[in-house]
């Protein structure tokens, strides 16, 4: 067990797996738990349902008024640059579609349509507030303003702690995370708990949102 | 709809397009009101609903030319609400979904091949752009008569 020179930077229990001479209880105290890996898929789909139907519609404001966008060059009293940036404003659409294609694809469906929705909402409205905390004003928005929210999460955890939530995210239980830090199993759980506390998680769940939250763009 | 009207549809494509009438099933107030809006400058008359059940009973009380189904909404699920619309009616439908994988054991199963499957003309995979929108509804327009033979 020669793995403090990987602590710092252990960024996927596949790392192990590369490992041929570990002992197999090691490799399955690396492995997140199903449960967990259920759990995270659970969220990532919820995530994706309810970012769809806000896109789809968008994508259809977008497209129309593009396609309808050639009258701007033809009036007097167009604006400066209107056409480009309506087109500007196409391109990025169709990015964010495309993006949200392959998340789409990534996760199964969800389980239950209907908690699904609610699982969403609380996480885009979680994105909103952790936003709002740094941010001031789009408090009560709750509209698109909380996806680029998450820098609020980091300025308030120490490096342990941050490392301590990464373990977690990635679907640690508290002995697979002790063991990933080199650490003993209370020390973990310890840290995990002020972690909760810091950022108001009522359980690990929450700590699982809180964690995607922190790395949109990989989901 | 009856079989003159079918055959009418496909002869005559542009004066049923001015007058088609079109109902979208969506729990998403957002994207159909979107749909409504880019079909209305189409020149399509469409109807919202919000649930399954309200869609079906709107179904039988009024006639439509097009129903767009979304395969996730609360309570009936999209593909039970295709099978039940097609067990009275073989109005062209148009499943949409986000999703397309059913689940990571059967990968060859998609959601909208089982739309297709259990009686759907048209998949539209969702996020969906305004002439693929209106290519789906003139594509069920046309495909009227050919509603179950149309599993790709």
């Amino acid at each position: 067990m020669t793995r403090k020179e990987n602590r710092a930077d252990y960024p996927s229990y596949l790392k192990c797996v590369e490992r041929g001479g570990q002992r197999a209880e090691q490799l399955e105290a690396d492995r997140p738990s199903p449960e967990r890996t259920r759990a995270a898929n659970e969220v990532g789909s919820a995530i994706a349902h309810q970012l769809n139907g806000p896109l789809t519609a968008l994508r259809l404001y977008i497209g129309e008024i593009r396609q309808n966008s050639d009258r701007f060059r033809e009036t007097a009293e167009a604006p400066d640059g209107m056409q480009q940036m309506v087109e500007a404003a196409f391109q990025e659409t169709e990015r964010l579609c495309a993006m949200m294609r392959l998340i789409a694809d990534t996760f199964e469906e969800p389980l239950y349509p209907e908690t699904a929705a609610a699982l969403g909402r609380d996480v885009i409205s979680w994105w909103s507030r952790s936003g709002s905390a740094e941010g001031g004003d789009h408090a009560n928005a709750g509209g698109p303003a909380g996806a680029a929210s998450s820098p609020s999460i980091h300025s308030r955890l120490t490096p342990r702690e941050r490392e301590v939530l990464s373990h977690v995210s990635q679907g640690c239980s508290n002995k697979q995370g002790a063991i990933r830090m080199q650490i003993g199993p209370r020390t973990f759980e310890s840290h995990r708990a002020r972690v909760m506390r810091k950022l108001g998680a009522k359980n690990a769940a929450d700590l699982v949102r809180m964690a995607l939250g922190e790395r949109p763009v990989t989901l | 709809m009856d079989a003159l009207q079918l055959r009418d549809a496909k002869r005559t494509p542009y004066l049923v397009k001015a007058v088609a009438r079109i109902l979208v099933i969506d729990d998403d107030a957002c994207v159909s009101t979107a749909i409504q809006a880019i079909l209305a400058r189409h020149h399509y008359d469409t109807t919202l609903s919000s649930r399954a059940h309200a869609g079906i009973h709107a179904l039988q009380a009024s006639q439509f030319d097009v129903v767009m189904v979304d395969l996730f909404m609360p309570g009936m699920n999209g593909l039970d609400t295709i099978t039940r619309i097609r067990s009275g009616s073989a109005v062209p439908i148009i499943a949409m979904s986000g999703f397309r994988l059913r689940n990571s054991l059967d990968p060859d199963q998609d959601f909208l091949g089982m739309a297709m499957l259990r009686g759907a003309t048209t998949a539209l995979r969702k996020p969906f752009s305004p002439p693929q929108l209106v290519a789906a509804i003139d594509r069920s327009l046309g495909l009227v008569s050919s509603t179950e033979k149309t599993m790709q």
